[in-house]
């Protein structure tokens, strides 16, 4: 049985419908990554399965208990802020006690169930300072740990690492994930970081404009996106994409330049217009069709190095992104191009994937 | 870079002279009254102006027990403390209710109460005299507190509705999540943390109540309040200058105390009032 099962969620502000009709079951254990670009609804959501909005149509279960019209504390969630919200007037052991506190447990329990979580999160030494005297990093850590004294059957976390920086980011999204594991618990997490979607998700979410564009596996998304937009929001460097026409079942031409596709399950329209997905890596392969490209730009990472320039046909031009392992590229240089055949996605003219 | 601080210095000395005038303004009085105080009715007649000769403490004993100062005392402590707490009360409860909870004519209500700040109490003065009638509440201490509590309540629900606006939303739904209800949110949460904006209404409330004259002339009559006390030392024909000059020391006196302990919170919660609503 799912632990949390979303069914036609609909939500309005006044005119404006944010979210369109979600469905959704996340079975217990599971860590779900919620992304997408601002405004797509991911954190609305978020707050819609803690209970701090209310849906305008639609059910939110919970252990399969309908818990739409529960309020946030019948709902036996944790919710982890990205402004990490402790309360300043309270220490740190109060501040993750405050939950256990309002259900009337003795003291005695409380101070065991937060010693409890801070040793998890190793930061037992704070427990007797205030949130002001604490840095931004053990300030989220202890924002984890009152969700982690609460037993929660499911932990929100809405964008938590956004107000770190980038090493410390890191280092946490490690820690969580680590938590996670030895937690068990089913976790919701919201991000507009792919790479943190990528690198923390048994399954991400990808939403767009409150429509849940696809669900899938980290590496299902990569590999096999169902859409234009997935395709080129997962992944950094971004997917190249290359317009082009069909000129035969499974064949199309960028220009005056044919690529032959692999086997589809579909036939191509002749003369139609579709568009062929490679990601950077997938343009250095020792076969495949080959194609010529100038340097533009280099972006020399070290291991590895990111080449910007254009694909030049008789009629049209393309900016490519490529990755090139263990070379050293230099602005100006011209190399041959071989696409990967066996990584190519493509996609129609209303961006869906054609298989 | 010693050009310029010398200009500095300049403005500092410029700006200076009329600060000292002002300050000179706002202290004579105290010094006026305290200096006549400590004089007798014939030294005052002499040299109303000179320093005191020989002082006298007897102004002051004449003043608390023959005046009966002691019993006003006590009417203006009673009622300035009864209105400043149930002030306290209402306003940090409005102003939770006005800046977190979402309800129908929410913004209404809101403006509502600003707008009855902007009625000068003279303009109601009939009718709120004639409620006092009607509820039995004539020369009642209850009536009075009641009455402070009326009229001074729009400001602190106004102070208590910016200052809890300002306070990140992310906290009450935290608290929610945590397991609070609404009631359990103000007085975990917000209560404590309203207390800078909660000490500078309690001060300025307590300004209000103890200085007030007019309200406490009409619902008071029988009894009297500090500052009504003081206005009936004068005569019609003539005044005891000094016995009224004690009198005026003796009511200021804890006024005085309070805004020197209080004064740099009372300028930072009038700050808050101002900027973040």
């Amino acid at each position: 049985m799912a632990n949390l099962a979303l069914s036609s969620i609909e939500k309005s502000f006044g005119t404006v419908k944010v979210i369109k009709g979600v469905d959704l079951e996340i079975p217990h254990g599971e860590f779900v990554v919620f992304v997408g670009p601002s405004g797509c609804g991911k954190s609305t959501l978020l707050r819609l399965v803690a209970g701090l909005e209310n849906p305008t149509g639609g059910d939110i279960i919970i252990d399969g208990e309908d818990v739409t019209d529960e309020e946030p504390y019948d709902r036996g969630i944790a919710m982890v802020f990205q402004s990490y919200a402790l309360y300043p007037h309270m220490t740190v052991a109060e501040n993750m006690g405050f939950a256990l506190r309002l259900q009337k447990q003795s003291k005695k329990e409380r101070r065991a169930a937060v010693e409890r979580a801070a040793e998890i999160l190793q930061i037992t030494q704070l427990l007797d300072r205030k949130p002001a005297q604490l840095s931004g990093g053990q300030r989220q850590r202890v924002a984890i740990g009152r969700a982690i004294v609460r037993d929660p059957k499911v932990f929100l976390f809405d964008e938590p690492l956004s107000n770190l920086d980038a090493e410390l980011r890191v280092q946490t999204r490690m820690e969580i994930a680590r938590l996670h594991k030895k937690l068990g618990a089913t976790m919701i997490y919201v991000t507009h970081d792919q790479t943190e979607a990528m690198t923390m998700a048994d399954r991400i979410v990808v939403l767009r404009d409150g429509i849940v564009e696809q669900v899938g596996s980290p590496t299902d998304l990569y590999d096999d996106p169902d859409n234009m937009f997935v395709a080129g929001f997962i992944g950094s460097p971004k997917m190249n994409f290359v317009p082009c026409v069909a000129t035969g079942d499974n064949q199309v031409a960028f220009g005056n330049v044919p690529i032959q596709l692999p086997a589809l399950n579909s036939s191509l329209v002749k003369g139609a217009e579709y568009t062929i997905g490679i990601r950077p890596e997938h343009l250095q392969s020792d076969a495949g069709q080959a194609v010529s490209m100038n340097i533009e730009a280099v972006e020399q990472l070290g291991s590895t190095a990111f080449v910007h320039g254009d694909l030049v046909s008789e009629q049209s031009t393309c900016r490519l992104v490529v990755e090139m392992r263990d070379q050293r590229p230099n602005a100006g240089d011209n190399v041959q191009l071989h696409f990967d055949l066996k990584r190519l996605v493509l996609f129609n003219e209303a961006g869906q994937r054609v298989r | 870079m010693s050009r310029r601080s010398k200009s500095d210095s300049r403005a500092l000395w410029i700006a200076a002279v009329p600060m000292f005038l002002l300050a000179l303004s706002c202290l004579y009085p105290f010094y006026f009254a305290l200096n006549n105080a400590l004089k007798d009715n014939r030294g005052y007649i002499l040299d109303r102006f000179g320093l005191v000769n020989d002082p006298t403490f007897a102004n002051f004993i004449t003043a608390w027990s023959r005046a009966r100062f002691d019993e006003y005392f006590m009417n203006s402590f009673t009622v300035t403390v009864g209105a400043v707490l149930a002030l306290l009360l209402i306003s940090s409860l409005a102003g939770f209710a006005l800046a977190v909870l979402r309800f129908p004519y929410r913004k209404l209500v809101f403006v509502v109460i600003l707008a009855s700040l902007m009625i000068p109490v003279q303009v109601v003065l009939v009718p709120f005299y004639q409620t006092i009638l009607a509820l039995d509440l004539l020369n009642t201490r209850t009536g009075l507190i009641l009455s402070y509590t009326a009229f001074f309540l729009p400001f602190s629900v106004y102070l208590m509705t910016a200052f809890y606006s300002a306070l990140p939303r992310e906290l009450v739904e935290a608290a929610r999540v945590d397991g609070a209800r609404f009631i359990h949110v103000w007085w975990f949460i917000m209560l404590p943390m309203g207390r800078p904006a909660l000490l500078t209404l309690a001060i300025l409330n307590t300004l209000y109540c103890w200085n007030d004259v007019l309200i406490s002339l009409l619902v008071l009559q029988d009894e009297r309040t500090l500052m009504v006390g003081i206005t009936a030392l004068r005569g019609e024909y003539t005044t005891n200058v000094p016995l009224l000059s004690a009198a005026i020391v003796l009511a200021a006196a804890p006024i005085v105390i309070l805004y020197v302990l209080f004064q740099r919170k009372i300028v930072a919660g009038i700050a808050t009032g101002a900027v973040k609503g």
